[in-house]
């Protein structure tokens, strides 16, 4: 069997099992085949980690495209944070530790300088939806364009209840430079996790993430009109997502549990639908 | 195969969602291609799952599913029903059941297992479409395991679901001990799981089998209600508080002009909290 299969294998398997546990998975499947270790990482989506930026101080998020080995790049310094990962240009270090996304995670001049504008207006972004967490923004070049992750985290934690909820929104985009109009490619994920529980309820656990793709041509008049770009894409994106997202959790989820066990007596559901349905038929008589 | 390998496997086998071992049994085989004894020592990890989850199977020649579990085991692979006297060798690979026997139930709350199977089918006719149950002596005749699994299946709709009732009943102390558990799968582009786990307990005034279900009745309604409760308190608060639909101001961002917005004045509403 190819390792192709191995990896829709794998990935089918994360499909089914615990989307909670996605990251535990991860790690046992990469110690089951240790040959899909970097397919698996650069295509599987886990709760984002928040780093504090040495130069900065500000939070920022971290994940395989702004990763290096065991260094990450800060998008508000552009440097990568620890010594090990590489002060070497494309952040290679001395030990030629060079994985992740590697020298690919560090930016051209130009295409850093959209990626500063883009942190600051994602900034704002996170301010007006999530009213708190964390954004980061990483772009990098392509040939013929750029590249780049919108990332944004919240978590909630009510004093009051025991409930509590994390919001990870993973945007990967490609933006391919055409005559005066850009091809913007965007794969979103969205993970969101959720639980609650008290002396009635018990426990209770809804989480998982969903992933979205559209694809879109948009005019470009300077680098400027790409972040406003990206920005429509994303939002549009997440306003999308958040509705599905509120639909497959309270909709589709309490359905099915009203489809596993019926609140009210049955033979009087089905007395009423036979009724309605008498009534139907007497109707087209 | 390395012990440390059979120990993740069997985790992915115990995290097998309703209706889809077979699947991720597939993509087991597939990633252990390497080793292919590995699905054959895998016998502890499916007998696990299957007696877990009060896995359901029909019978060759029955109409009626009827549960797997560790409460109805005869061991050596066999398993028993009450209500159709008999008794079946179970696959836990293939999840197929062979090698019907008769069997009578040998205990001496028999009259009491009998009732209870009678009371409890009318409730469950009444409130699951699609469920089975069963009604078991454990601990030396000691106490009685009353057991409901509930499936639903829609593959093709990407959802699957099962919701599991445990109650002991101890004759001797009157009371009623158990959980109820709720596992839904939604997986269309996506992967998003319910799984929820309540303990119960009550005391029976009268040892009937008609006063036992009517207290698994009601600690039933009343959990179905909180679930549905805690489907709004997690819509109305959590979820709500992670992402709002819309900025305060009710619009969309003026993406052109995102670089003139101040956080905290412009914008009205938004806080500095971080």
């Amino acid at each position: 069997m190819s390792e192709v299969d191995q990896f829709d294998s794998a990935l089918d398997l994360l499909r089914r099992l615990n989307p909670r546990e996605t990251s535990k998975h991860l790690d046992s499947l990469i110690s089951l085949v240790p040959s899909l270790t970097e397919d698996l990482l650069s295509s599987v989506d886990q709760p984002l980690t928040i780093a504090r930026c040495r130069k900065t101080g500000r939070d920022y998020l971290l994940c395989d495209y702004n990763r290096d080995g065991d260094s990450y790049r800060s998008p508000w310094s552009g440097e990568f944070e620890t010594p090990l990962g590489g002060s070497g240009p494309g952040g290679v270090d001395d030990q030629g530790n060079n994985e992740g996304a590697g020298e690919g995670a560090v930016p051209s001049e130009r295409v850093r300088k959209m990626e500063i504008r883009a942190n600051e207006a994602f900034d704002v972004y996170r301010e007006l939806y999530y009213e708190g967490g964390v954004s980061s923004v990483y772009f990098w070049n392509l040939d013929d364009g750029f590249a780049g992750v919108v990332l944004l985290k919240k978590e909630v934690a009510p004093p009051s209840g025991k409930s509590q909820g994390s919001w990870d929104s993973i945007h990967v985009f490609e933006a391919v430079d055409r005559a005066r109009t850009a091809h913007y490619k965007l794969t979103s994920t969205v993970i969101l996790s959720l639980a609650t529980g008290n002396d009635n309820l018990g426990e209770m656990d809804l989480s998982g993430n969903m992933t979205r793709q559209i694809e879109s041509d948009l005019p470009v008049e300077d680098d400027t009109s790409h972040i406003a770009n990206i920005g429509k894409l994303v939002e549009d994106m997440e306003l999308k997502m958040r509705n599905l997202l509120q639909e497959v959790y309270f909709g589709k989820a309490k359905d099915v549990v009203g489809d596993l066990r019926s609140l009210g007596p049955l033979t009087e559901a089905n007395r009423e639908k036979a009724t309605h349905q008498e009534m139907i038929n007497s109707m087209k008589r | 195969m390395a012990s440390s390998e059979l120990d993740i496997v069997s985790a992915f086998v115990e995290g097998a969602p309703p209706g889809e071992l077979a699947d991720v049994i597939a993509d087991i085989k597939a990633l252990t291609v390497s080793s292919p004894d590995t699905i054959s020592q895998l016998g502890p990890a499916f007998e696990k799952y299957n007696e877990e989850q009060f896995v359901t199977v029909k019978l060759p020649g029955g109409s009626q599913h009827v549960i797997v579990s560790s409460y109805n085991s005869l061991g050596d692979g066999r398993y028993y029903d009450v209500e159709s006297s008999s008794s079946f060798a179970f696959n836990h690979s293939t999840q197929k059941a062979s090698a019907v026997q008769s069997h009578v139930l040998e205990s001496s709350h028999s009259d009491l297992v009998k009732s209870l199977l009678k009371s409890l089918g009318a409730h469950v006719k009444e409130h699951y479409p699609n469920a089975s149950y069963g009604v078991y002596p454990i601990e030396d005749d000691s106490k009685l395991a009353i057991l409901v699994a509930a499936n639903k299946y829609s593959p093709n709709n990407f959802w699957n679901g099962r919701w599991r009732s445990l109650y002991i009943y101890s004759p001797s102390s009157s009371s009623l001990e158990g959980s109820i558990k709720v596992d839904v799968h939604y997986y269309e582009d996506g992967n998003v799981r319910l799984l929820t786990s309540k303990p119960v307990s009550a005391s029976i005034s009268s040892d009937s089998a008609t006063s036992i279900v009517r207290e698994i009745a009601v600690a039933e309604k009343k959990y179905q209600e909180e679930i549905n409760r805690g489907f709004s308190n997690l819509s109305e608060g959590a979820f709500k508080g992670l992402r709002r639909q819309l900025p305060i101001t009710r619009q969309k961002i003026e993406w052109d002009k995102i670089a003139g917005y101040k956080l905290g004045q412009d914008i009205g509403g938004g806080s500095s909290r971080r």
